[in-house]
């Protein structure tokens, strides 16, 4: 695998991993030593950070620490499945797309416009703004669902300048299927690029969840970093200067969206030889 | 046929029907899910502790205002009408002000705020990505993590952090609202220089946002036409850097510009957001507003007017584009 | 031919930098004179470094492309250590030119051909007008069977031919002294490279250019216009001599070979060779004993594999091998 020797050889994206990871396994780990309910009444509404509550309380008197951290849990799961989701849609998509070419390139090539130009934003406050429960599966869901176009259009840039080559032809003549050599010749060359883009969709889905949960559509009954941030908007943290309940969960969502953007900044360095210093 | 007229009947039809399934999502997308948001209310309002009788002929009225009592395909119909008609109905919260009257008086707001922003965003931040491409060593290395790590704070959340630090901290700039309580709006030099000054916090949180994300696609845009075979060659004709950068960047630009048009819709819901956080009278605010109260007709209200507006954006930015690059005269050429 | 001596190479070694730290060696001391009035034919296989040394003469390094040691005298200019400046303003374009291998790349899409030439132009002419410029231009595209509207034209309205000739033209603008010409044929068809080559030819016989190096892997396309050859392999010239000696009776193994592969002309492989000769170049990245082409060499013994070997006298010309 001297493509993932290559990968480590970037600065970039070690340094993005290590972010991600270090952020992920916080999330992780600590609730297994800590056995706090982030939704339990621990103290008065808006204690500064002290001793006892190392970020302070939030508008109900929760510690604000063990809100962020599962917060961090829930907003990296949601956004992991959401990438997920979005990655194998916009690659089966765009696979298709950019390989069969004709009639049915130009079919979702117009589907796939349309939900690029239409906010996706736009559709994802239409359809959360009606669902009674949204747990954290169904939120990742219609995340995904609603951030494919993306990734199916540089799929489908790539699938499209592969379909021409010798190899594929020689698939063709040994009768191969066509769904098979799109798994099979024509996906392998693809694999950085879909890498970067699950990367990618993994940032944007916990962006759109934390702007869905600013707009009070978030999770139902689950601490997350954007419901964290609309409860601060709401009560009125900013006003009394409660910093620590609206800062923390802010920088998060930052710092968690930095390591994947900087994760994909490096991959493209190395797999875009044009982009090299 | 003359190619630009091609072009843009074809991208006009193609954005009419892109218009229509917006409008066809925007109707049909909340009415998904079983029960009625007349339903959900009414149960509201059953908490307060009106009587039964009563919420009964509450829920009948509302149901026979807002015409959900006949069968979706009529009510699709009628919706449909009435848009081109220009009625995108009447609030459920604010009953019986109109949804267009409503934000008819916060678009304004809402484009005033975004449009500079977005542009000045663009502009700055393609000049510093040009830039650190071009001079690379300290200065890239530097900026580029800042830049990333701004473009990485979502626009409302740079905008808490703006709101807090000057706004309640340091006192500079007023907390909220598009203009102060106490004054008239009206054309004096005392109002415009409220506004502005409840504008500004936003607007920079925005810009911010938006240099930091247009500076890192410029920076690699420039870098990948630095490494192009015409620059090889211009600079193998003793051509001058500063020449061979006007053509760079030119060249990056163009990608920008439709880069640009994509990322339009998210860019505008984020900065959308952000009005919610300085109670910016623009759509965002009454978006918000809507969703707390489950005001359907404000909420479809509120997002087939954004989504229009970003049709609308993007067509003149495929315009635009289209008289710029020359490669997309000779492609239409090239068809006939 | 015994013109003045235009260009001097003197044990010239060039690399490229890998990001991984690797050195790719790209020209392995290569060394000759160019006189006025010469047409210089390097062939060689895809690999061997004829491109690379085609940019090394200029003495502009792009990156990873970096300069290791030996000299390139124009004149009496050393070209390896001169300000940037001097080079651009002076040499590039003015005194030495070159026709880029990828000329359907080589114009910026984006620019009319007369706005790119007249910015050409301004760079060593900065006194002319716009419009004499133009006019200029549109007198040696006259002089030289060039359709005028080729002025007016985008890049991507040109056919591959015609661009390949414009670039030709633009290149040749400034009546260099030095004129390179890296694989100008390679990406056409036989009538285009037809009208290419004598496109170049009109050019030194009018005396506009003095001089020409023509890098092809196509050995045999040079006798419709070599004066001299020379024959490169991994990174060195391994026969040089007059053109009927190297087309019409090879003597290194390697020209040898080149001169009698076979041309495929299979379905979407157009004009590629399929070389009959068996084996492939040696890694560039490492250092090899001896001579460089006998693992390949139908000629090689363990003698050959002793030391590096030198140029020597063979034949009336000169040849690396110590067999013939």
């Amino acid at each position: 695998m001297k493509t993932l020797k290559l990968l480590f050889t970037s600065k970039k994206f070690v340094f993005g991993l290590c972010l991600f990871l270090t952020l992920l396994f916080l999330g992780l780990l600590f609730p297994v030593f800590n056995h706090k309910d982030p939704l339990d009444l621990a103290g008065f509404m808006y204690q500064p950070p002290s001793k006892e509550f190392w970020l302070g309380t939030d508008n109900f008197g929760r510690d604000v620490l063990v809100e962020l951290i599962h917060g961090l849990k829930t907003s990296m799961f949601i956004g992991l499945l959401a990438g997920t989701v979005a990655t194998l849609i916009g690659v089966g998509i765009g696979l298709t797309a950019g390989y069969i070419g004709g009639w049915v390139d130009n079919l979702l090539n117009t589907i796939t416009n349309i939900f690029l130009v239409v906010p996706p934003f736009v559709i994802l406050i239409l359809i959360s703004v009606s669902l009674q429960n949204r747990s954290l599966g169904i939120m990742g869901l219609i995340i995904g669902i609603t951030s494919w176009p993306w990734t199916a259009r540089a799929v489908r840039a790539q699938a499209t300048s592969l379909r021409v080559r010798e190899h594929i032809d020689l698939a063709k003549i040994s009768g191969m299927g066509t769904f098979e050599i799109m798994l099979r010749e024509v996906l392998p060359y693809i694999m950085s690029y879909i890498f970067m883009a699950f990367v990618l969709q993994v940032a944007s889905g916990i962006l759109n969840e934390a702007g869905i949960s600013m707009l009070g559509l978030g999770p139902s009954n689950i601490v997350s970093l954007g419901t964290m941030l609309s409860w601060a908007l709401l009560f009125e943290a900013v006003r009394t200067g409660a910093w620590w309940a609206f800062i923390p969960p802010a920088l998060t969502i930052a710092f968690i969206t930095f390591s994947l953007l900087f994760m994909s900044t490096g991959m493209d360095e190395i797999f875009n030889p044009r982009l090299r210093s | 046929m003359n190619p630009y007229f091609k072009y843009l009947s074809r991208k006009l039809f193609w954005y009419i029907l892109t218009f229509f399934i917006a409008i066809f999502l925007n109707f049909f997308l909340p009415r998904l899910i079983p029960g009625n948001p007349v339903s959900a209310i009414i149960s509201q309002m059953a908490t307060g502790g009106v009587n039964s009788e009563s919420l009964e002929r509450l829920y009948e009225s509302f149901m026979k205002e807002f015409g959900l009592d006949k069968p979706l395909p009529v009510q699709f119909i009628n919706y449909i009408k009435n848009i081109l008609k220009g009625d995108l109905g009447t609030s459920f919260s604010l009953f019986p002000k109109k949804v267009t009257s409503i934000l008819g008086e916060a678009l304004p707001w809402t484009i005033a705020l975004q449009l500079p922003a977005i542009l000045t965003g663009w502009i700055i931040g393609n000049l510093f990505g040009a830039i650190a491409a071009y001079k690379r060593g300290t200065f890239d290395k530097v900026l580029f993590p800042v830049a990333l790590f701004v473009n990485s704070i979502p626009y409302y959340c740079l905008a808490i952090i703006l709101l807090y630090i000057f706004g309640v901290y340091l006192e500079w700039f007023p907390i909220g609202g598009g203009y102060s309580r106490n004054l008239i709006p009206a054309f004096s030099w005392t109002f415009i220089k409220d506004v502005l000054h409840h504008y500004f916090l936003p607007y920079i949180s925005i810009v911010l946002v938006a240099i930091g994300g247009q500076g890192i696609g410029m920076r690699e845009m420039s870098i990948y036409e630095l490494n192009t075979d015409y620059v090889l060659y211009s600079r193998l004709l003793g051509i001058s850097d500063r020449k061979i950068l006007k053509y760079v960047f030119r060249n990056a630009m163009l990608p920008q510009i439709t880069g640009l048009a994509l990322s339009l819709g998210t860019m505008v819901g984020g900065a959308l957001v952000t009005e919610i956080v300085f109670s910016y009278p623009g759509v965002g605010s009454w978006l918000f507003n809507g969703i707390r109260q489950l005001d359907y007709p404000l909420i479809q209200g509120s997002t087939l007017i954004i989504t229009l507006t970003v049709l609308v954006a993007n067509f003149i930015i495929d315009i635009v584009y289209g008289i710029i690059d020359p490669r997309v005269k000779a492609a239409q050429l090239e068809e006939r | 031919m015994s013109g003045k001596k235009l260009l001097e190479v003197k044990d010239l070694y060039t690399y490229y930098q890998t990001r991984l730290g690797e050195k790719i060696k790209a020209v392995n001391g290569v060394s000759f004179e160019l006189k006025e009035g010469e047409i210089l034919g390097i062939a060689g296989e895809s690999g061997c470094g004829k491109s690379t040394l085609g940019i090394s003469i200029s003495g502009l390094f792009p990156p990873p492309l970096k300069y290791g040691k030996g000299s390139v005298k124009l004149g009496d200019v050393e070209l390896t250590n001169i300000n940037h400046s001097k080079l651009r303003k002076e040499i590039l374009g003015k005194k030495i030119s070159f026709i880029p291998q990828s000329a359907m790349n080589a114009l910026n899409p984006t620019l009319k051909v007369k706005r790119f030439i007249v910015d050409l132009v301004k760079e060593h002419e900065p006194n002319l007008s716009e419009d004499e410029i133009i006019k200029r231009a549109a007198e040696r595209f006259e002089s030289l069977s060039l359709p005028k509207r080729v002025l007016d034209a985008y890049a991507l309205e040109l056919s591959g031919g015609m661009k390949q000739r414009t670039i030709v033209v633009i290149s040749t603008m400034m009546n260099p002294e030095v004129v390179i010409a890296d694989e100008p044929t390679s990406a056409l068809d036989v009538s285009s490279q037809k009208i290419v080559i004598k496109l170049i030819r009109q050019l030194f016989e009018e005396k506009i250019i003095k001089s020409v190096i023509f890098i092809t892997h196509d050995l045999p396309i040079l006798r419709h216009i070599a004066t001299k050859i020379a024959v490169m392999y991994a990174g060195e010239f391994v026969e040089v001599g007059t053109m009927e000696q190297v087309i019409f009776d090879p003597v290194h193994p390697y020209s040898n070979a080149l001169m009698n592969s076979i041309i495929v002309p299979e379905k979407g492989i157009k004009g590629k060779k399929l070389p009959s000769i068996p084996g492939a170049p040696p890694d560039p990245r490492l250092e090899i004993q001896g001579c460089r082409f006998a693992d390949r060499c139908p000629l090689a013994d363990d003698e050959c594999r002793k030391a590096p070997i030198e140029m020597r006298e063979a034949k009336g010309r000169l040849v690396r091998c110590i067999k013939v």
